[in-house]
């Protein structure tokens, strides 16, 4: 898939608001039929960057190139390619959700084809023909956001950004909106999600990019930014002061950083090596060990480290 | 430059049709004000006024009925009235309540469109009410209460529209700085009060102060130069002082929409 040419490509973004540097030469690539996950704590710059993408914000420095075209040059056709889907919902409050849907192809030029029989396919699709005749803000919040994605494609856009598309909602509305984004993946869209759930940039990203304080500091595969950034396995222990201590001592020698804690538990991503390392030197402690996972990386990355 | 030949672009004409699509909604009620509101004033200023001043006031060397001189001063408070109110409150509301910017801005329509959409909608919306305030001052004068050059009429409706456009751009640029709806009163009794009073709308500006400080106000223009083609002086050099302030106005208030906007809306 990524010997294809990508459909999004950005080199070099750079962002400054309120005088930081919220984003800081950030690369990264989307290709079509691939879910982009773009990870990274509260203030790593993903929604700016996000917004850098889809247009709302103009990048200080870098480039965005759409199927190898510089976007810059003509952004209303570039536009034309997208379908974006906030993190917030943006209704028409002064429209039905049929109405919605009319509403936002008429925002687009060329215009798009038989928008009746899209909008009723849309709303089909997303199980909002019950609801089409009703306010949006009747509608339930998995519902509104199924409205926001629907929305995002009534134009039959070729990449779709979803910021947060499942925030706020229960576990049955999440996995609907999976399912929807699974689907929308296997037609050939291309995907920029950005996510706090752990659990979601793991089910739906092929590929992801992580965030940090603005930079990337990771990207690749889910795996294999697992593998380089934590390692292989997480060790879990909870002990005592002294023995924390020890540990911290043990952990610095070799140069592993710091644990990160919750509720007061260790959690120590370690290679191979490293854990059978760790095995000889604390024989008589006791901890589970598991593989690591984004949740780890995501504490890694938005924790302050632990001191001993 | 980019920023005005906005107006022209399809965008800008697919906010105002968004705008027109939800006001044709309530088409039956969106009627009644200014309807309404002309046959209120007429009453009360020109026939509950004018009954005290039975010769009529002095204008331009002339005598004129005061409800005479006072119908073309409500087509000018009508403009000013109508664009500032709806590109202040109308505006505000979609940015900061409904969201409805933030959801177009998603789209292939850009900031410049959405500025463009809320001045020309707010053009368009104030020449529907004038045209509205212009039929019932037809119906005033067919009963004889009037006695104005209505025929005239398709030459102001233009004027309307464009001191609408310039306008709506001032309120534009009070609904970008205010911090929240409450704070409407600002700008409402600080300038547009204001300017609505030394403006000869509905009285004529005998104080010299006041006549000094209305050369600069638009709407005073606006209300001099319906008045001068309705009550038969033809075109006077107040169209021309009202030109050079609308355009002055939408070079300036536009431009300045966009920048203020830009922050507030994509903070950037």
């Amino acid at each position: 898939m990524t010997s294809m040419p990508a459909l999004l490509e950005a080199r070099g973004l750079v962002k400054h608001l309120g005088g930081r540097r919220v984003v800081d030469g950030v690369d990264l690539a989307c290709h079509a039929g691939q879910v982009l996950g773009l990870l990274g704590p509260n203030g790593a710059g993903k929604t700016t960057t996000l917004r850098m993408l889809y247009g709302f914000l103009t990048a200080d420095a870098g480039t965005i190139r759409f199927e190898d075209a510089d976007v810059s040059r003509d952004v209303g056709r570039f536009k034309r390619q997208l379908g974006v889907c906030t993190q917030d919902d943006t209704f028409d409050g002064d429209f039905t959700v049929r109405q919605n849907l009319e509403i936002a192809a008429s925002y687009f030029r060329p215009r798009p084809t038989d928008v009746r029989r899209r909008v009723g396919e849309l709303l089909e699709r997303f199980s909002l023909a019950t609801y089409a005749g009703d306010k949006p803000e009747a509608l339930s919040g998995g519902f509104r956001r199924r409205l926001m994605i629907a929305r995002a494609l009534v134009h039959r856009p070729r990449l779709l950004f979803l910021d947060e598309p499942t925030t706020g909602l229960d576990p049955q509305a999440r996995v609907a909106v999976w399912d929807l984004v699974n689907g929308l993946r296997a037609e050939g869209l291309g995907i920029v999600l950005t996510t706090h759930y752990m659990d979601e940039a793991e089910r739906l990203s092929d590929a992801l990019t992580v965030l940090a304080q603005g930079k990337v500091v990771a990207h690749g595969t889910p795996k294999s930014v697992l593998g380089d950034m934590l390692g292989e396995h997480v060790v879990v222990l909870e002990a005592d002061d002294v023995t924390k201590r020890v540990i911290a001592a043990w952990l610095d020698t070799r140069g592993l950083g710091e644990p990160f804690a919750i509720l007061g538990a260790w959690h120590l991503p370690l290679s191979a090596e490293q854990l059978a390392d760790f095995a000889r030197a604390f024989p008589a402690l006791r901890y589970e060990v598991r593989p690591p996972n984004l949740d780890d990386l995501f504490l890694k990355l938005a924790l302050a480290p632990c001191a001993a | 430059m980019r920023g005005l030949t906005a107006a022209f672009e399809w965008q800008s004409r697919a906010v105002v049709a968004r705008h027109l699509r939800v006001y044709l909604k309530n088409w039956h009620t969106s009627f009644l004000p200014p309807a309404l509101e002309p046959i209120t004033l007429l009453l009360a200023f020109g026939l509950g006024l004018g009954a005290y001043m039975a010769s009529g006031l002095e204008w331009h060397g002339r005598r004129v009925a005061y409800i005479d001189f006072v119908a073309p001063g409500m087509l000018a408070y009508a403009t000013f009235m109508t664009a500032v109110f709806q590109s202040l409150f109308g505006a505000f509301i979609r940015m900061r309540y409904q969201r409805t910017w933030e959801g177009q801005l998603t789209t292939q329509i850009e900031l410049r469109h959405v500025v463009w959409g809320e001045v020309l909608w707010a053009a368009l919306l104030t020449t529907t009410y004038v045209t509205i305030v212009a039929v019932v001052l037809s119906v005033c004068q067919t009963i004889g209460l009037l006695h104005l050059e209505l025929a005239l009429m398709p030459i102001v409706i233009p004027i309307v529209f464009v001191s609408a456009c310039a306008f709506a751009a001032l309120g534009l640029c009070f609904t970008a700085l205010v911090p929240t709806i409450d704070h409407m009163n600002l700008p409402i009794f600080l300038v547009i009060l204001p300017l609505g009073f030394v403006s000869a709308t509905y009285f004529p500006l005998g104080h010299p102060v006041m006549a000094a400080i209305s050369t600069v106000n638009p709407l005073y223009h606006l209300a001099e130069g319906i008045r001068s083609l309705l009550l038969g002086d033809g075109a006077s050099y107040h169209l021309a002082g009202l030109a050079g302030l609308l355009a002055v106005m939408l070079g300036v208030l536009v431009p300045l929409d966009m920048r203020l906007l830009r922050k507030r809306v994509l903070g950037d």
